[in-house]
């Protein structure tokens, strides 16, 4: 049974289909990617995992159950969590702010947080003490009094993913990652993947272009194709492919 | 981990766990030491020989304007939705304390507890049909709810249109108080939503709101369900604006809907809160004083008033879009940012 899965999903947008008939699974405890030429339908599917995209068909299901009811918003409960392409932080906020809402789900009742309760300030008090930490697995203790948007590239997909952390997910959909970043920040990103899935054992799924970096990192990879499955396999099967080095690799 | 005990941590969050919370807020600014001392200024003002008269005329209109736009300041400034029907929820607010008291002789203080849930009962209801419309639809949308308040009070008999309702001397905890007596109530009332203001804008809810109005999408996959917290944050604007309401029927003990049907109030409780800067604590504050002031300045030429409110609302929306509070902040922000740099470096 799969983390998290979907089944036959078609999206269409009025008369062009960006995905017919996808299926994938991502596996537990593992890194998973996700490979395709530029409009060959990754960015669809991935909001179709993360059920920011309605479907005409198909199924998504979470540890078997399926949750094609769940609106965006839920999918933070279930566990799910995922980042953004040219990430999406809250630009005025600073890093710790940035950091806390991504901990939203462990808020409590609205109405205890907003009349001051000393049950909410109590939970306040321990969320604030864990973003620290996670700003601190990031690096970032520096910039927690900062405004993100005044911060540097890195320092701002390091913020992006520390706030996906901070609501204790089990899995974490990564869209286009290290898009813009340098060599070296694209090793740190790595990096902290890697030690996270492995420490904490968390599922990671990437939407990349960047072949080194997906084929370094991921356990498993799905390749699509004009909106429909190409071939899955682990990344030495992805890369001896003839479909896949036909349709995309290229020389490589 | 006890963070303060840590050698290695940086000082801004070494030396006081309290230090990082109230540094947390770079856009929803407080400034609560200039806020305390607006306040204090506000209570000894009338102490002052040459403001006794004038206090009594314009002191606590002034405070009714500043609640009324820190109530719009909670949906436009903090959640990012413009509405430019406050004025409705004015008049919610007014018309329900002048009922209760009027027919059955209650304390100002039931009125005001009466009002802001009342009203806040109604921006929930507005929520759950406005949340739907998008951006200018929504706008217009809580206009309309402003002239249908307005029509409702002109014509149901219950609230007696343009004829009105007097309302009996007001009564505090079964004390009578009188002009000063009711200005420094009003005092007291703003500090309440002050107190409010400042707590929200460091709670988790109003990280949810901000965090709604700067982006959507990344709020919602951090789990931030945008139709309870919007809905939240109608509930809470209505009601503090419900609570100027009150303090507007009560300063002339008489709602009219001469007065309440009128849309401008709206215009001048969304124009205070947006000339004042409605996401910042001290915005309104100077918005509300503004809004009061100008027709007071003008003298003779009151009638022209909102020429000039008008020219200084645009004014501000090209030169300072944030506000005259941000404007006003900026080098104190410069300086806050400076000094932070500096602790930041001496500890390397």
């Amino acid at each position: 049974m799969k983390h998290l899965a979907c089944q036959n999903i078609t999206v269409r947008f009025g008369g062009v289909t960006a995905c017919k008939g996808i299926s994938l699974g991502i596996e537990e405890g593992k890194v998973s990617g996700l490979i395709g030429a530029n409009g060959a339908g990754k960015t669809t599917l991935f909001n179709v995992l993360t059920r920011f995209q309605e479907y005409e068909s198909g199924n998504v299901y979470f540890r078997g159950d399926p949750i094609d009811d769940k609106k965006p918003h839920d999918m933070a409960s279930v566990g799910v969590v995922r980042t953004f392409q040219n990430i999406n932080l809250f630009k005025g906020q600073t890093t710790l702010n940035n950091i806390l809402i991504g901990a939203h789900r462990k808020l409590g009742n609205p109405l205890a947080n907003l009349l001051s309760f000393p049950s909410a300030r109590r939970n306040e008090r321990s969320l604030v003490k864990r973003a620290i930490e996670i700003a601190e697995l990031f690096g970032l203790e520096t910039y927690l009094d900062t405004a993100v948007g005044n911060l540097p590239y890195g320092s701002q997909k390091r913020v992006e993913l520390a706030r996906a952390l901070a609501s204790d997910p089990e899995i974490v959909l990564l869209d286009e990652p290290v898009a813009g970043c340098n060599d070296e920040e694209t090793n740190d990103l790595k990096e902290s993947i890697k030690k996270l899935n492995r420490e904490l054992g968390i599922t990671f799924f990437l939407v990349e272009h960047d072949m080194s970096m997906i084929m370094d990192s991921c356990d498993y990879i799905y390749a699509i194709n004009f909106g429909e499955n190409l071939a899955e396999g682990t990344p030495a099967q992805i890369q001896k492919n003839p479909e896949v080095i036909k349709a995309y690799l290229g020389e490589e | 981990m006890n963070y303060s005990k840590n050698k290695n941590a940086p000082l801004t969050y070494r030396k006081n766990r309290l230090e990082v919370s109230r540094l947390k807020n770079v856009y929803a600014r407080n400034s609560w030491v200039l806020v305390s001392t607006f306040v204090a200024l506000l209570l000894l003002l009338p102490v002052f020989p040459f403001m006794k008269g004038w206090m009594a005329a314009q002191g606590a209109l002034i405070l009714i304007y500043v609640i009324a736009a820190q109530g719009q300041a909670v949906l436009t400034g903090y959640t990012g939705l413009v509405s430019m029907g406050h004025g409705g929820f004015l008049a919610i607010g007014a018309y329900t304390s002048a009922l209760l008291t009027h027919h059955f002789g209650v304390d100002l203080v039931v009125g005001i507890i009466a009002g802001a849930i009342v009203t806040g009962m109604f921006g929930c209801l507005l929520a759950l049909v406005f949340l739907r419309l998008s951006g200018a639809f929504m706008a217009v949308g809580t206009l309309g709810f402003a002239f249908f308040i307005g029509t409702i009070v002109n014509n149901i008999p219950l609230f007696q249109g343009r004829t009105g309702i007097s309302l009996p001397a007001n009564r505090v905890f079964g004390i009578e108080i009188a002009d000063y007596g009711f200005y420094y109530v009003s005092v007291v009332l703003l500090s309440m939503v002050l107190l409010f203001m400042y707590s929200l804008t460091r709670s988790g809810v109003g990280r949810a709101l901000m965090a709604l109005r700067d982006a959507e999408n990344a709020a919602q996959s951090s789990g931030v369900n945008r139709w309870s917290f919007r809905t939240i944050g109608f509930t809470v604007s209505a009601s503090i604006t419900g609570i100027a309401g009150v303090l507007s029927a009560h300063y002339v003990n008489y709602v009219s809907s001469e007065v309440y049907a009128d849309i401008w109030y709206s215009a001048d409780i969304l124009m205070a809160s947006v000339i004042g800067g409605s996401a910042m604590l001290m915005g309104p504050l100077i918005g509300g004083t503004f809004v009061v002031m100008v027709p007071f300045f003008l003298e003779r030429m009151a009638d022209f008033s909102y020429i000039f409110k008008g020219v200084a609302l645009i004014l501000v929306l090209w030169i300072a879009p944030l506000g005259l509070a941000e404007l006003i902040g900026r080098p104190f922000a410069k300086r806050r940012a400076r000094k932070l740099a500096e602790l930041r470096n001496g500890e390397r």
